[in-house]
């Protein structure tokens, strides 16, 4: 048993057994852990402002708006279909795209492949850096950079499944079992031949199922990005908050609820029929 | 050719029409979707703010990036960052609780479990921003809102993996414990708990690494933490400032991934 | 003592589990039931400890009738009887120690209960128990860091800690290889010499069961077919439990429990 610092300070407790055997345990860190936990919850609700006896209080408004938004302004439907349109070619686009990109990302991130460790190091650093944006921040930028619109939001999308995928994509190819491509190789196939029929057909399946996920996740993601003037409805909720029309956000957030459902459905049932 | 090869040979499976419709519907949406989304070019001025961004990620402001003693540096908006995100992760993975048993179909009647997953996924679709807003409606604009609102996006994805946990409980240990005279109270401690505690606990810090990322959107909508800051300072184009936002922002969430799989990781192996 | 007095069982689906059984086992015996899957190994042991019920007849154990517990009465008997099972049945996610103290639980003050707080004298009888199987070494480590054979001693160890007269076993060494097989059956010999608890264990590997315990039953189709010194079993005696010799079970047969 090797003594760490925290042993030093609290010691073991010793058990003497009955046939004059010893037994050391540890001292739990059970109350270290419990005490920093709390020690993060006060001084977190110290910075915060939070304040319980609010909710009682003024509750009722996050209720009120609930309700404000039953029944949805239906009449609305009309204006949701531009934007809507928008949002599902933002992300659609920004994945197909990403998820290609992200091949030769996560090939020359993965050491078992490419045996360059500068190199892997570098692009696991990038889509490492990449993953940790936010959505919304770098559509954020994306806006400064190519101007309001879908455009904006195509590239954050872009960027976070790159991120997203490639992240997963090498981790995976990783761990591939090698031996199929050793086997292929010591048949008198090539590299390239033995990756084409060793390893491809391994992560192939990983891949789209993978890309089906984050397309997923995208359409929600999509859905807000209009926000900071990256297209799609969220341009239409944030508008429609703004003038506390809150019929018509129910709308959206009906028709959004039905699309979100939908495609994961369809997407959920491609993932099932590939693992 | 031998009989029975060449019969075997035709029923090989023919996948050819199945890929290619799925190639056609494949390339018509990418199509579609590249005539949908306004491609622009880099224009100039795009260019040149994004060169600026670069300038100011490089040359970041040292005083914003480092200031450790005022409330508006970036370590204090980090630090609330952080605040917002643990206790909404806090107070979500307590009410994931009892609405994750109300969603096992093992605990309770089908119906009941169908029910509580239909109000999940309710709760799940609304985007956080549009809950942000309406929590400023009971609390005022400010980090308070965004720790509710954490708490209440949190709860689909928490319950959700909950529910798996739950699922997979060890009912060996129930037997085990029936045969050695305990009472229901005892096998629930005992039996059930431990089991149930180091899963949740793991499931809890993974939503928090993901809520971090979260919370430092709600700024946008002005619940807090450092995202209004970071728009504020594009908005005035004060590139310094964003770039020293941007470095703490990005050091922040690779610490905490970094720790969090590490928490993980002992959690799960011991 | 346990004493089976015309014993029937039947299953709510219909299937009879065991008739007429007579049989009676005094304190300190050492006793393999044997017999094909399905045959009624595994309802007979857990009639014993009433996780099972009987249709008819009467079973004592130590002076009790078992049919006639109520409720609490059926929790404080089991007290006294120890249970193994195949799949170990332990809390992988927390250490041995934890798991073998879990026996004494239901003898805690309610206040003890809640916070999980053992007294000092329960925690050295749990060390002392996992020291009589030879795992006192990984007493705090996590269970699912231990192998098959290590996860079986400490379901053994806490068994023990339990003190009871009887330990029944359901299988032990199914899921082990034969080397830790026989580690363990070891560990129930040296247990059934040093403390005089009775051991029964139903068990599918011939050999072990010859080798360990001292007296054998056969079982077949609910009946006990054969009762009697281990060393008294012959080729006939087991063509008479398992039908005919084809369906002796290999040491390598997987097996499963009863209906």
């Amino acid at each position: 048993m090797n003594e760490t610092f925290y042993d030093k300070i609290f010691k073991p407790k010793t058990y003497t057994l009955s046939n004059g055997k010893e037994v050391k345990k540890r001292a739990s860190r059970t109350p270290l852990i419990l005490l920093v936990v709390l020690i993060l919850t006060v001084v977190s609700w110290e910075v915060t402002g939070v304040d319980l006896s609010v909710i009682p209080a003024r509750g009722n408004q996050f209720i009120v708006i609930l309700f404000d938004m039953f029944p949805p302004n239906l009449n609305f439907l009309g204006n949701i279909w531009g934007p809507l349109f928008d949002t599902i070619q933002m992300s659609l686009l920004g994945s197909i795209t990403g998820a290609l990109l992200a091949i030769p990302f996560a090939l020359l991130s993965s050491s078992n492949i490419i045996s360059n460790s500068l190199l892997n190091g570098f692009f696991k650093l990038a889509l490492s850096i990449l993953r940790t944006l936010p959505t919304l921040v770098s559509a954020l930028i994306a806006t400064f950079i190519f101007g309001l619109g879908t455009m904006a939001g195509t590239v954050a999308i872009f960027l976070f499944t790159l991120s997203y995928i490639g992240k997963l994509m090498y981790e995976h190819i990783e761990s591939v079992d090698m031996g199929a491509f050793e086997a292929h190789e010591s048949m008198g196939l090539s590299k390239v031949e033995a990756f084409r029929y060793a390893i491809i057909p391994d992560i192939l399946p990983t891949y789209l199922s993978v890309s089906l996920y984050a397309f997923e996740g995208n359409i929600r993601y999509a859905a807000i990005l209009g926000y900071v003037g990256a297209g799609g409805v969220g341009l239409l909720l944030d508008e429609r908050l703004g003038w506390r029309d809150y019929p018509s956000v129910g709308m959206v957030l009906l028709i959004l609820m039905l699309v979100v459902f939908v495609i994961e459905r369809i997407s959920e049932y491609f993932r099932m029929k590939l693992t | 050719m031998n009989k029975s090869v060449q019969l075997q040979l035709e029923k090989a499976p023919n996948r050819k029409l199945y890929l290619t419709t799925i190639g056609v519907i494949l390339t018509a949406l990418l199509v579609w979707s590249i005539l949908g989304v306004n491609i622009t070019g880099f224009s100039q001025r795009g260019l040149d703010i994004a060169s600026n961004i670069v300038r100011g990620i490089l040359t970041p402001d040292l005083e914003f990036l480092f200031d450790f003693t005022s409330g508006g540096g970036v370590p204090y908006l980090l630090f609330e960052t952080i605040a917002i995100a643990f206790l909404g992760t806090i107070f979500g993975s307590f009410l994931a609780i009892p609405i994750s048993f109300l969603m096992s179909p093992s605990v309770v009647s089908r119906p009941v479990a169908f029910i509580t997953r239909l109000v999940v996924i309710f709760i799940r679709t609304i985007p956080s921003l549009v809950y942000g807003l309406m929590f400023i409606r009971v609390t005022g604009p400010g980090p308070y809102a965004g720790v509710l609102t954490m708490s209440l996006t949190s709860i689909g994805m928490i319950s959700r993996l909950y529910v798996d946990v739950i699922e997979n409980l060890d009912r060996g240990i129930l037997e085990a414990m029936t045969s050695m005279g305990c009472t229901t109270y005892e096998k629930i401690r005992y039996g059930i708990m431990p089991q149930l505690f180091s899963n949740f606990l793991s499931v809890t810090i993974y939503r928090y690494d993901m809520n971090l990322r979260d919370a430092t959107i709600l700024g946008l909508v002005g619940a807090g933490g450092i995202g209004a800051p970071l728009i504020f300072a594009m908005r005035a184009y004060r590139w310094n400032e964003v770039g020293s936002i941007l470095i703490g922002l990005v050091i922040l969430i690779l610490a905490v991934e970094i720790f969090s799989n590490k928490l993980r990781g002992k959690l799960v192996n011991g | 003592m346990i004493e089976f007095k015309d014993v029937n069982k039947t299953y709510p689906n219909g299937v009879t589990a065991l008739k007429n059984i007579n049989l009676t086992i005094d304190q300190g015996e050492f006793v393999a039931i044997i017999g094909l899957s399905g045959a009624g190994k595994s309802t007979l042991i857990r009639c014993i400890n009433r996780m099972h019920d009987i249709n008819e007849g009467t079973l004592m154990v130590n002076g009790v009738d078992v049919g006639k517990l109520r409720g609490k009465q059926v929790r404080s008997f089991r007290r006294k009887i120890g249970m193994i099972f195949q799949s170990f049945n332990l809390v992988t996610r927390t250490s041995v120690i934890n798991n073998v103290l879990i026996s004494t639980v239901p003898d805690l003050a309610w206040w003890r209960k809640g916070l999980g707080l053992f007294p000092q004298e329960k925690k050295v009888d749990a060390l002392e128990a996992l020291d009589k199987v030879g795992i006192l070494d990984k007493a705090y480590n996590r269970v699912d860091q231990l192998s098959g054979g290590q996860q079986q001693r400490v379901a053994l160890a806490r068994t023990i800690a339990q003190h009871p007269d009887i330990i029944l076993a359901d299988e032990p060494v199914a899921s082990l290889d034969p080397v830790t097989a026989k580690v363990v059956m070891d560990d129930f010999k040296k247990i059934n010499k040093e403390t005089n608890m009775s051991i029964l264990i139903n068990i599918h590997h011939v050999e072990l069961a010859l080798e360990y315990a001292d007296r054998v039953i056969g079982i077949r189709q609910g009946e006990i077919v054969y009762d009697g010194k281990s060393e008294e079993v012959s080729q006939e005696v087991l063509n008479q439990i398992y039908g005919s010799v084809e369906n002796i079970p290999k040491a390598d047969d997987p097996e499963e429990a009863d209906i």
